[in-house]
């Protein structure tokens, strides 16, 4: 990654080799490449994830209409569990996580992106990705241990709020940052922002440097430069970056499990809790409502932004 | 380092504000690590540094179990997953449908995991019905229990997981590698086999390495999936979960935690590192190269 910089300079020389040399076909020629993706063990992968990934995923859709029964369900049409979803405390707990998401990818927006704006602009193309790689170091600690701790930091007598007190900057500790949505949304940041650092990063990739040179060139301010040059050049990016985090806030259990107070559900634990109540149709529906969400954010993304210019990097 | 632009102070600032960030998120866990050495464990009012939830893990029957489950868990979830992020990523620079691929291949990541956890509990729920009805109509058992919730299910739920990173990693190393060198290799007479065995994969190991110490560590660290497709064992992670919500954690989770992220942080540190050693060898050398043709 690092070294990448030495490796192009001499990329423009060789470009007439790679040219020259059309793909030559050796008998038995596989896992050399040249025509390697012809054989059909390279397809595991790909049939591995349509098997355990898509094919689920799309059957949630029809598993979703059947009945329930003690149980287990049987095939059949109903609409049950969607009247279920739609016509209870369910879909306001559904419309109140979609909101504390946003909420929560709007901070990590504005916490993390200037980071990868800075560490692109300001740092040398080799150590950039040393810096970047700084931000995995808290991903590589279990979600777990991360959540849970943020328990005793944030609890009454936690370590902020004595800091806090001790600074004479409150009187009374701050009771609403745990067991309450607000609980949710600080872990949903600490626990998704070094994806907005990554997914920013990528993003960064199609603004070079010389662009904010130009821009201070002409004459354009900070603002101007942000939201007229870097923010449509590095849009798919951000974006992607954004629903990751906006389907993680909804989809994760484990946050308003251990970090929110009774209000606090999101469509994950929604899930979980019909496949302990062996409400299998529900969850299976809450599922489909989840994919529709997120293959809709998608859709609107890829029409506004064209999402495939995100790989333009790797391939 | 600097642009002629750039205000120095500024870009103190800044860093000052990075390297903050990277600390308030890992936080969390230098608190438990802080917690796991109190002698007198969580909430209590007083503090006395002490090695001894150190040194009880070990007889912690419980959290050593769990321990041996995880470990195999991830040992096997590796090796499944490290040579089908290879041949992705092989697969990806051949195909034609490289968006598709992509798509197939990344998605995993944009599912959130208690919902792809339930799709595939269900699926596989369905799945063994349907195998033992195709059993019962062929009037034998061969088809019973094969995908009974247990280690293969959750080893299935974790390679959905792993793969995406993996091939993120393979991918990104391979991009530096330059096939003309395979070509060359097999205009030498080598095999398909030995070109990639002998010429590519020692280019690509540092890569294959990474993405083997994420495997382990990100299969380490589940627990949604783990915990919604495992059947009768237990992982560290739930096992932790469990204590949190019930009669809440003992000392020895948390220094098995701290001892955990102190593992984790070291192995990413020490990739992070030798790639840091690597990444200033390579230019040395590339600047070494390039200074006799400058003088000219």
């Amino acid at each position: 990654m690092a070294s990448q910089g030495a490796h192009d300079t001499e990329e423009t020389v060789e470009g007439e080799v790679t040219i020259s040399t059309s793909p030559v076909r050796f008998p038995g020629a596989w896992l050399s490449g040249e025509n390697g993706a012809k054989k059909w063990v390279f397809y595991l992968p790909v049939i591995f994830m349509i098997l355990f990934f898509v094919v689920p995923l799309g059957l949630t859709y029809v598993w979703s209409v059947f009945e329930r029964t003690a149980f287990w369900m049987k095939p059949g049409f109903t609409m049950f569990s969607y009247i279920n979803f739609f016509t209870s405390a369910r879909l306001d707990n559904f419309l109140y996580s979609m909101f504390h998401s946003a909420i929560a990818v709007a901070i990590a927006f504005v916490l993390g992106f200037p980071i990868a704006v800075f560490v692109r602009r300001r740092i040398t193309e080799v150590a950039q990705h040393r810096v970047i790689l700084l931000f995995i170091l808290p991903f590589m600690v279990s979600e777990i241990i991360r959540i849970f701790a943020l328990r005793p930091l944030l609890q009454r007598n936690g370590l902020v709020n004595s800091v806090l007190i001790n600074l004479r900057l409150i009187d009374e500790p701050i009771t609403v940052i745990l067991y309450t949505p607000t609980g949710v949304v600080i872990g949903e940041v600490l626990s998704f922002l070094p994806f907005i650092v990554f997914a920013g990063f990528l993003a960064m990739e199609a603004v070079p440097k010389y662009i904010f040179e130009i821009c201070q060139d002409l004459g354009a301010g900070f603002w101007r430069t942000f939201f007229d040059v870097i923010l449509p050049l590095a849009a798919p990016g951000i974006f992607a970056g954004s629903v990751f985090i906006f389907v993680n806030g909804l989809g994760v259990a484990l946050l308003p499990n251990i970090l929110g107070g009774p209000g606090a559900v999101n469509a994950g634990l929604i899930a979980t809790q019909a496949i302990s109540a062996l409400d299998y149709p529900l969850a299976m529906a809450v599922s489909a409502i989840m994919m529709s969400t997120l293959l809709l954010l998608l859709y609107i993304g890829h029409r506004l932004f064209d999402l495939t210019r995100i790989l333009s990097p790797i391939s | 380092m600097l642009d002629e632009y750039g205000n120095i102070i500024f870009h103190r600032l800044k860093w000052t504000y990075l390297l903050l960030i990277v600390a308030a998120l890992m936080s969390p866990v230098f608190y438990v690590i802080y917690i796991s050495f109190n002698e007198f464990g969580f909430g209590a009012g007083r503090y006395a540094f002490t090695l001894e939830w150190y040194g009880t893990i070990f007889s912690d029957n419980l959290l050593m179990g769990a321990l041996r489950w995880t470990l195999l868990l991830a040992v096997i979830t590796t090796l499944i997953t490290v040579p089908m992020g290879l041949l992705a990523a092989k697969f990806y620079k051949n195909t034609r449908y490289k968006v598709a691929t992509v798509a197939i291949l990344l998605s995993p990541l944009f599912v959130p995991s208690d919902i792809l956890g339930s799709a595939l509990l269900v699926y596989f729920k369905n799945l063994n019905k349907a195998m033992e009805s195709l059993s019962d109509m062929l009037g034998n058992e061969w088809f019973y229990g094969w995908f009974e919730l247990g280690f293969m299910t959750a080893i299935i739920g974790l390679i959905i997981y792993t793969l995406p990173y993996i091939f993120i990693i393979i991918l990104i190393t391979m991009a530096r590698y330059r096939d003309q060198q395979t070509e060359a290799a097999r205009a030498c007479g080598a095999s398909g086999w030995r070109a990639f065995w002998d010429v590519e994969f020692p280019q690509i190991r540092p890569g294959v390495g990474a993405a083997c110490a994420f495997a382990v560590i990100l299969t380490f660290n589940e627990y949604t999936r783990t915990n919604l497709l495992k059947g009768g064992f237990d992982t560290f992670t739930t096992v932790l979960i469990s204590q949190l919500l019930n009669e809440g954690m003992s000392e020895q989770s948390y220094a098995m935690s701290s001892m955990v992220s102190f593992v984790a942080i070291a192995v990413i540190g020490a990739i992070i590192f030798y790639t840091f050693i690597r990444a200033e060898r390579l230019e040395r050398e590339a600047r070494a190269k390039a200074a006799p043709l400058m003088a000219e």
